[in-house]
């Protein structure tokens, strides 16, 4: 199958899960036609028609499982600080429903040469307060994003692309100027999280922390910590017709029994609950269970520091990996909602490898395969390790149970131990650990599932210690400096297969799927990969 | 009096001292600090990223330079800003405290309005049927965990009545009967352990009254029965209720955050809970002072109450 054809199957698969339609219907809408960023599109139009036509009007409250603790746009490290903040905001770039990049504040951009990129604005773009966006707002903006000032910390300046700095060209026209080639910069633009634009010398005018000025659909009322977040449309927002809601409050529930009991009651109207929880409103009249799958996909990882251990062979590592049934973690710790996950989790646009590859070759549960590279590797007596994980929430604790009983059918005695959550952090970040049992996370670019097989990243050496794999490291490189999109995914699918196939120091497991429950007056909504709300922004209520 | 006031309020400073200490070296020797939480998973952070973060978050440095920068401030009342938001830790404290104290004041009143009646009848109607329905219920009550019946309550009214209390914190003054809606099933959450113990309590110092000679004497004189009970007998019995009471309001406090987190009522405990889970220290070190001082003067209190109750215990 050619890269393209693979796309095409992948993005296929994906549709069918998201949509529940047949392959056929699929085909028919004109859904499943070659090449990345069309296909996306002519998706998106396709299943547009399935929807209703949009009322406009109303309010919706929608729970929050954490206090978004500020608003603030930059240096905000938090995921529920930015679900406080992602309506207010926009980017120069956004993702579409399917992760595909698409213009937003920006009305097109051209990559000058690999370290110069050049973005044109739309114009008369609005703020909340009536002032238009300028390239000027563009370019204090992205200082500041530079250099978060508090209640933003510098921590996110990991995520930051090699942005040198940024010059106005005209009233409309900015120019970035790249450190060095750096393909992340779409992607971290299309997040949103860290890059929105807001108007020149807002930090100077309010109190970022509970005010903000953006372009976003909606406009900030009030933000009350621990209570909620109250927004009214912009009338003036940019994309026309949108949004449909008069209203929208963000109400902090962080009790997951609370949000159930909201919800029943009527004093919400949707939220993000855990498959146990939202299996509850299935078929129950008056309620909508959604799902889709999100980055945060499981994940084995080990570390390489000590020669003695017996993971240092490349062939234990791929015999753990074929002694994994990870279609039985997903049955039996997620009641078969989960899917095969590599580096790149299913569903992240077209970067992720098919299901298909997945389950029958880089992932395929094959015990006898197992057994023999054990035995090859002079461990067919096997070995004990040390397995931490979360203590909380309990999924963690679950699907460790489940690896232990799997690994022991090749003699691997796993210790499991359940951490809390500050603890694991700490311990992860210093290497101090045989095997962690973790989750990764939303990612601006495909490049942030991949760093760490970066030598030059600080976490390798305490990870990895003195493992060294050339073509690995070119492969990272390349998807690093290759701005062009098109040139990139191949780069990418072949480092996902070679870490699959033969690298294997870290283990994708499976991805999960996120379930939120709204009530039937709620259209349009859906769960976004990001795990943000996305879908609030174009949701309507009858 | 004032000497045994003076004595006690003095002994409040040490006190506050060593425990500051304390819960100051425990929660930073918890495994990784707030640049470990808010970076986990991230595999791109550098180590001078780490550092920078660190230096703007106040974490470089030894621990007894550290501390003794917050005890500094911490004695002029400036208790430093939350590490997570940057406000000002007694600002969050200001607005989080009346919601823990009218729920734990609100619990206690529900324990005590509902505890002493039921354990005098309990003791004086020993071995019969009211006697036993009280004892179960007593024991029930202490079995119950208070995050168990909250979260039951609330989906059993929202099933049956589609109603669920207000979750943005209303403030009695703003209005009163809103507010006691809300307040009221967690107060009630929160005050079927003590209730529980407060009943068993009453009904077992009662039994023990009951006995005494000035009882019988006081029935011997013709005095109606009501007022032997409540008038005599009781006041006596209240002196180890006062004393549960006034060590429960200790345990409230603290216990109260898991009730807080379920309805939404964002107060002391709540934040107590996420300051440690997120490692913000200044947060964790000046909620520990506010509920030990809150502990130790409801302590104190009680002991003053102990002398009004009974003429024979001096305050020395």
């Amino acid at each position: 199958m050619s890269d393209d054809e693979l796309i095409d199957e992948e993005r296929l698969e994906y549709e069918e899960r998201r949509t529940g339609l047949t392959r056929a219907q699929l085909l028919a809408r004109g859904v499943g036609l070659a090449a990345v960023g069309a296909l996306g599109g002519r998706a998106e139009a396709a299943l547009g028609a399935l929807e209703a036509k949009p009322k406009r009007g109303g309010r919706l409250t929608w729970a929050l499982e954490q206090d978004p603790v500020h608003i603030a746009p930059f240096g905000q490290t938090l995921t529920s600080g930015h679900w406080g903040k992602e309506f207010i905001y926009d980017s120069l770039v956004e993702w579409d429903r399917n992760l595909n990049q698409r213009p937003a504040l920006a009305e097109s951009w051209k990559v000058v040469n690999n370290k110069t990129v050049d973005f044109t604005l739309k114009r008369g773009i609005k703020f909340h307060n009536g002032k238009e966006v300028t390239a000027a707002d563009a370019k204090y903006s992205f200082d500041l994003q530079a250099a978060p000032p508090p209640p933003g910390t510098v921590a996110t300046l990991s995520q930051f692309p090699a942005i040198d700095k940024t010059e106005v060209l005209s009233k409309y026209r900015l120019r970035i100027h790249l450190k060095k080639p750096d393909a992340s910069l779409f992607g971290y633009l299309a997040w949103s999280r860290y890059s929105p634009i807001v108007p020149q010398g807002m930090y100077d005018q309010l109190n970022p922390a509970r005010e903000g000025i953006g372009t976003g659909p909606f406009k900030l009322v009030r933000y009350t910590p621990n209570d909620a977040v109250e927004l009214v449309r912009n009338p003036n927002f940019w994309r026309k017709g949108q949004p449909y809601l008069d209203a929208l409050t963000l109400k902090v529930l962080t009790d997951e029994q609370a949000r159930v009991a909201a919800l029943r009651a009527g004093a919400i109207d949707g939220a993000t609950l855990s498959p146990d929880a939202a299996r509850q409103f299935v078929g129950q009249r008056g309620f909508k269970v959604l799902k889709n799958y999100t980055a945060a996909f499981r994940e084995l990882q080990l570390t390489l520091k000590d020669p003695s251990k017996p993971w240092i062979d490349g062939r234990v590592r791929r015999a753990v990996n074929h002694a994994i049934n990870r279609q039985e973690m997903i049955n039996k710790v997620y009641g078969g909602n989960g899917a095969y996950s590599g580096h790149v989790p299913p569903g992240y646009g077209p970067w992720p490898l098919s299901q298909k590859e997945l389950r029958t070759k880089y992932e395929k549960f094959d015990l006898a395969l197992a057994r023999r590279l054990m035995a090859a590797a002079g461990h067919q007596r096997g070995f004990p390790v040390k397995l931490t994980t979360f203590s909380t929430p309990p999924d963690f604790a679950a699907l460790a149970s489940v690896l232990k009983e799997q690994l022991k059918r090749i003699n691997i005695d796993v210790d499991i131990e359940a951490q809390e959550p500050g603890t694991f952090g700490a311990r992860n970040s210093a290497g101090s650990f045989e095997w962690d049992l973790t989750a990764r996370g939303m990612r601006g670019d495909v490049i942030g599932y991949t760093n760490e097989f970066n030598p030059s990243n600080a976490i390798y050496g305490r990870w990895f210690g003195d493992y060294k794999n050339k073509l690995m490291w070119r492969r990272v490189g390349a998807l690093q400096v290759t701005l062009d999109q098109k040139k990139r995914l191949p780069i990418a699918k072949a480092l996902e297969k070679q870490l699959l196939d033969s690298v294997l120091i870290e283990i994708p497991l499976i991805a999960v799927q996120k379930f939120q429950v709204v009530r039937t007056r709620v259209h349009n909504m859906y769960v976004a990969f990001s795990d943000f709300n996305t879908g609030l922004r174009y949701a309507w209520v009858d | 009096m004032h000497q045994f006031l003076i004595r006690r309020l003095s002994l409040l400073v040490p006190t506050l001292l060593g425990m500051t200490l304390i819960v100051f070296l425990m929660v930073r020797l918890l495994p990784g600090n707030i640049v470990d939480i808010i970076t986990a998973g991230d595999t791109s952070l550098t180590d001078e990223q780490r550092k920078q973060i660190e230096d703007q978050y106040g974490l470089s440095g030894s621990l007894a330079h550290q501390y003794w920068g917050w005890l500094k401030d911490a004695a002029q009342g400036d208790f430093g800003t939350s590490l997570r938001n940057t406000t000002p830790v007694s600002e969050m404290l200001v607005d989080a405290l009346p919601i823990t104290l009218e729920l734990v004041f609100l619990g206690l009143l529900i324990a005590v309005v509902v505890g002493v009646p039921l354990g005098v009848v309990s003791a004086v109607r020993r071995d019969k049927g009211s006697d036993y329905v009280s004892r179960v219920a007593g024991l029930v009550g202490v079995s119950i965990p208070s995050f168990w019946l909250a979260t039951l309550l609330l989906l059993f009214t929202s099933r049956v009545f589609h109603w669920v209390p207000q979750f943005a914190y209303v403030s009695p003054l703003d209005d009163p009967w809103e507010n006691l809606k809300q307040f009221f099933m967690p107060a009630l959450s929160i005050s079927v352990f003590t209730m529980a113990i407060v009943m068993r309590m009453t009904r077992a110092t009662m039994l023990e009254v009951l006995n005494l000679d000035y009882i019988r004497t006081a029935r011997a004189k013709g005095l109606p029965r009501r007022r032997v009970i409540f008038r005599h007998a009781l006041r006596n019995a209240l002196i180890p209720v006062v004393t549960i009471v006034g060590f429960e309001v200790g345990v409230l406090m603290s216990g109260a955050a898991i009730i807080e987190i379920i309805f939404g009522l964002p107060g002391v405990g709540w934040n107590l809970l996420q300051a440690i889970f997120n490692r913000d220290y200044p947060l964790v070190q000046a909620t520990a002072v506010l509920l030990a001082t809150t502990f130790i003067l409801f302590n104190l209190i009680v002991d003053v109450l102990y002398s009004k109750l009974d003429p024979r215990i001096t305050l020395e």
